[in-house]
């Protein structure tokens, strides 16, 4: 009986030693973990203004596997800051092979923090949307072209107003923002594309918000937007928009001059409209 | 007559009376307390193969709080011992344990016991206290403990704890962090969810709540006492995801001189393209030296220690210095006076990430001057007071001044923080059937810096504990401990942590245990109050964080198929409220400590040990294998995501072999791939897959040992933007003169 015993301990053994051979198998598999991005994306940059912002820390090529991503962690960025030495640079970025739903320049500032807005170029494709390409192992390296402009960063004028919600901020609030538009957008990929300013610091109510813009460009459309917890940026939901007030239900304008402050850009944000 | 009795007697009010006069009139007088007449055990403890005496041998008087460890000739001696029948238990390191049953013990006389132990390659029950806050059988515990003997640690030329820890069953590192079975994923420099102790006493960072991986040289390591799960009954705060218990070494009876050269050097990346530097000149060397040795009553073991590296990456480099110190002297009756220091410091570069994928060993050129200086002081002092074979105490009182710095390059910007503890614990054997434990415990952490302010926080809680043995082979241990957390001028927070465990025995090749208990962690006053700008995000604090808890669920069993193979399993189950993760928001680029209000970890952890003489060409090969392997599932219950920073499964396989002088071992090192990150969750990700090989050869008192760590070149990032090193080949050699 002991004997007996023993043998199927012997046996049960011997499964086991086989079981551990065929668990150290996959490393003679010669694996080796992380490595390199096989592509590549090289743009070229023509700066159409060649004034560099004195505060400017840096300008990132960026990357958008999708677009708009669900949060801004999901964008290659290139390591470095491009050069802006020049009128026309080249910059370049490693990248996995896959689609790519835009690609853009991210100016970064040394004074504020990091605002969406500051995407100040974003290739547009023929009909107006962001520009997609593949990076396969056929083809591992694209190139493209992409006219910058740093002059969009200069947001020297600014509006002013009063956002009055029709309650209390909802618990699971992420963030609620108000933004200024160049055009009504129409699409989620298109508050991307018509963005010229941005403030996620909305927090309180009534909220009194001050929000810079380009002098001599026209804001077609300023609107407060929510997010809910784990929301993305593709998720938006608008709260209520800035009305003509000479035409009650239609977006109001304005074309602020040169340093100009335009005050009265006051916004009554509905809470129903977060649940969509 | 009354001294006749098999057993010896209760403890009595009286006597505790009488024992706590003599503490206030001074140890100097406790012979007093010397009334009756007291037996002896003397003896001795040799290799049962060769007949020669075995120095540092444990041996434990079971049930009672005395024992002894045996001299250079291999001999012990235990007084004052109550006449009575005694079970004595010698254990040591690379030997089997052996037991001795029925060692009767008259007045006035000496007993004498001889012990043969059996060499073996691998330990299979050894001593741990983690389990009850007193010498324990590893197979008598009612909950989940793994060691890592200094024999292992010695083999894999550890240049500090977590080399010494990252291959022990159900245990991960997170850069820095410790996850046991994935208790703290990784919380970007601000808190531990496990408890680190050295000798018992908590050594965390009192303001980060960081430890100090390098904070006494390998050489000083007896032993390393991982708990799995909540420990907070008996260990107080932080013990939420389990507890690890650094012990150090004793001063040995004869001088003793030990000393440890290792080196390592860096292959070149896998890849060309991301080779960065001369490869060539990467490399580490670290030298330890320590001697002890007992004079009389007094001993004293002093160890110092240098590494210093180039790093595999840039900001890699680091110049590191340990100095330690152990004093202990005994008093008349046993009475143990123990003092050790350790103090390390460290200049080092913060690695916080990679350039780019394709640039892994690089940095941002505007992070290079990203060094800060980090150093700490752990200090303890402890008096253990055997009243009698039946009861002791011991008080402690311990300190630990840290300048951590953090992972944020902001090191510079950091004032030390102070940690200062207290505690007394009493030991009780009441009767045969009852070993109770109760004390209270009493710690405080300072930390004060530009961006925290000047913060204070303290704990005290009082705990006890009873096991009680039933029948001879089942044993219930119930506990209960209550913190109260007061952060100064802050909130108040009352904690509440029982803890019931059950051990049975159903043969001497078996046991079985059961578990459910509390655990918690305060919030760190960096996790509360920091606030800072970094890389475009900014650190908000949240004074409103409540302490994190968690109930865990423990069921297993060590069995053994033979004398020389065991498996231990066990089924585990953590239910965290309020757990605390850093919370990222990407939209506004902040980052906060918040609480989730429930998470959940379960899974299953099994580890088998086989070990047995195998004769080939006339040669005793000694093969041994270990196999681990913990399997989880992680939840955010409010999210229903898993868990960032936890991979589901984790394991090792390692086999040894030793014939003669030479000691050779593979050690394949695996984690499963991480669900979810949450910094860059684009990034790659990939499991870990580590194979590393040893050899050493043993001649007169020294080893000479070689290895190479990661020798298939396997690139893997535990958190994103950080590669592992690539292939280190290893060089050392150790001696004990």
């Amino acid at each position: 009986m002991q004997l007996k015993l023993h043998s199927t301990w012997l046996s049960a053994f011997r499964a086991f030693v086989l079981l551990s051979g065929l668990l150290i198998l996959p490393v003679c598999d010669i694996d080796h973990g992380i490595a390199p991005l096989p592509g590549k994306l090289s743009v070229q940059v023509f700066f159409l203004n060649k004034e560099v912002p004195e505060q400017t820390q840096g300008v990132y090529l960026f990357v958008a596997p999708v677009f708009p991503p669900h949060a801004i962690n999901e964008l290659f960025l290139s390591p470095n800051s491009i050069p802006l030495d020049n009128d026309t640079v080249m910059a370049e970025i490693v990248l996995p092979y896959g689609h790519y739903e835009a690609v853009g320049l991210w100016w970064y500032s040394t004074l504020t923090e990091s605002n969406l807005a500051d995407v100040f170029t974003l290739k547009l494709g023929p009909d107006f949307l962001p520009y997609q390409f593949d990076i396969t192992p056929e083809k591992p390296h694209h190139e493209i072209e992409l006219f910058a402009n740093l002059d969009r960063v200069n947001r020297e004028s600014s509006l002013e107003g009063t956002i009055t919600f029709n309650g209390p901020f909802p618990p699971n609030t992420l963030a609620t923002a108000v933004a200024a538009f160049q055009h009504v957008p129409q699409r989620d990929v298109e508050y991307y594309v018509w963005l010229e300013s941005i403030d996620f610091s909305v927090d309180s109510n009534p909220f009194h918000f001050r929000l810079p813009v380009r002098s001599r460009r026209r804001i077609r459309y300023i609107a407060v937007f929510w997010l809910g917890e784990k929301m993305g940026l593709h998720e938006l939901r608008m709260l209520g928009f800035y009305e003509n007030p000479d035409v009650p239900g239609t977006p109001g304008e304005f074309l602020p001059r040169t340093g100009e402050t335009l005050t009265g850009v006051d916004i009554q944000a509905d809470w129903a409209k977060a649940v969509r | 007559m009354r001294h006749q009795k098999s057993v010896p007697p209760f403890f009595s009010f009286g006597e505790l009376f009488l024992n706590i006069r003599i503490l206030l009139f001074g140890i100097g007088l406790l012979g007093i307390s010397n009334l009756f007449a007291q037996g002896t055990i003397t003896g001795r403890a040799v290799d049962a193969a060769t007949g020669k005496p075995l120095p540092a041998v444990n041996i434990q008087v079971l049930g009672t709080v005395r024992g002894a460890a045996t001299d250079g000739a291999g001999n012990f001696r235990i007084t004052n011992l109550p006449p009575g029948a005694y079970a004595l238990r010698a254990s040591m390191i690379a030997y089997k344990p052996v037991a001795q049953d029925h060692v009767v013990v008259r007045p006035d006389r000496e007993t004498e016991v001889l012990f043969e132990l059996k060499e073996t390659p691998i330990e299979f029950e050894p001593i741990v206290v983690l389990g009850g806050r007193t010498k324990q059988r590893l197979d008598l515990s009612p909950v989940s403990l793994s060691v890592v003997t200094s024999r292992e640690i010695r083999a894999r030329n550890a240049t500090n704890l977590v080399d010494a820890l990252e291959s022990a069953p159900g245990i991960h590192f997170i850069g820095d962090q410790i996850n046991i079975r994935g208790s703290t994923g990784y919380t970007f420099g601000a808190g531990n969810k496990v408890l680190l102790l050295l000798d018992g006493v908590p050594v965390y960072a009192s303001d980060t709540g960081q430890f100090n991986w390098d904070m006494l040289p390998p050489l000083d390591i007896e032993q390393i006492e991982v708990l799995k799960g909540a420990g907070s009954t008996l260990w107080g705060a932080s013990a939420l995801g389990g507890v690890v218990n650094v012990i150090t070494q004793d001063p040995t009876p004869q001088g003793r001189l030990m000393f440890s050269m290792s080196a390592g050097k860096y292959d070149k990346p896998h890849y060309r393209e991301w080779e960065w530097t001369d490869h060539g000149r990467l490399h580490y060397t670290r030298k330890d030296v320590s001697y002890g040795r007992r004079i009389g009553n007094a001993g004293l073991r002093l160890s110092a220690g240098h590494h210093v590296s180039t790093g595999y990456t840039e900001l890699g480099d680091f110049d590191k210095f340990n100095l330690t110190g152990k004093f202990d002297y005994y008093f008349p009756r046993s009475v143990k006076w123990t003092t050790y220091a350790a103090y390390s410091l460290i200049d080092r570069g913060f690695f916080i990430q990679w350039k780019s994928q394709n640039d892994p060993y690089e940095v941002d050129p505007s992070n290079l001057d990203n060094y800060a200086t980090v150093n700490q002081l752990n200090l303890y002092t402890r008096l253990a007071v055997p009243f009698s074979s039946r009861f002791g105490l011991t008080v402690r009182a311990s300190m630990v001044r840290s300048l951590m710095g953090n992972e944020f390059g902001e090191g510079s910007g950091f004032n030390p923080a102070i940690g200062q503890g207290g505690e007394i614990q009493a030991d009780w054997i009441p009767s045969p059937l009852h070993t109770l434990t109760a004390g209270v415990q009493y710690q405080h952490d300072a930390g004060s810096t530009k961006f925290i302010g000047d913060r204070k926080g303290y704990f005290i809680g009082p705990y006890i504990q009873d096991e009680w043995k039933i029948l001879h082979n089942l044993r219930v241990t119930a506990g209960f401990r209550y913190d109260r957390y007061q952060l100064v001028g802050g909130l108040k927070e009352d904690l509440w942590s029982p803890r019931l465990g059950v051990n049975w025995k159903p043969s001497e090749r078996s046991s079985v245990r059961a578990s459910v208990g509390s655990g918690f962690r305060a919030a760190t006053i960096v996790e509360r109050f920091l606030e800072l700008s970094i890389m475009n995000f900014k650190i908000l604090r949240n004074e409103n964080l409540k302490a994190e808890q968690a109930w865990a669920y423990d069921i297993g069993g060590r069995f053994y198929f033979t004398e020389n193979w065991n498996i231990d399993l066990s089924l585990f189950l953590n239910d965290y409220r309020e757990l605390i993760e850093a919370h990222l928001d990407l939209i506004r680029g902040q980052i906060q400590f918040r609480n989730i209000p429930r998470a959940r970890l379960k899974g299953v952890e099994a580890t088998t040990r086989w070990a047995s003489p195998v004769f080939f060409a006339g040669r005793n090969w000694k093969p041994a294998l270990e196999l681990t392997l913990t399997a989880m599932d992680h939840e955010d219950l409010k999210w229903n995501e898993p868990l960032p920073y936890r991979p589901k499964v984790i394991g090792n396989i390692k086999a040894q072999m030793e014939s003669g002088p030479v000691h050779a071992e593979a050690v394949y090192r695996y984690a499963g791939r991480i669900d979810a990150v949450k910094v860059y969750p684009i990034n790659d990700r990939v499991p870990m897959k580590f194979f590393d090989v040893r050899l050493s050869y043993s001649v007169w008192k020294l080893k000479v040992l070689c290895g190479v760590v990661n020798l298939l070149q396997y690139n893997y990032a535990p958190m994103e933007s950080n590669l592992m090193p690539m292939r280190t080949f290893t060089f050392g050699l150790q001696g004990a003169l």
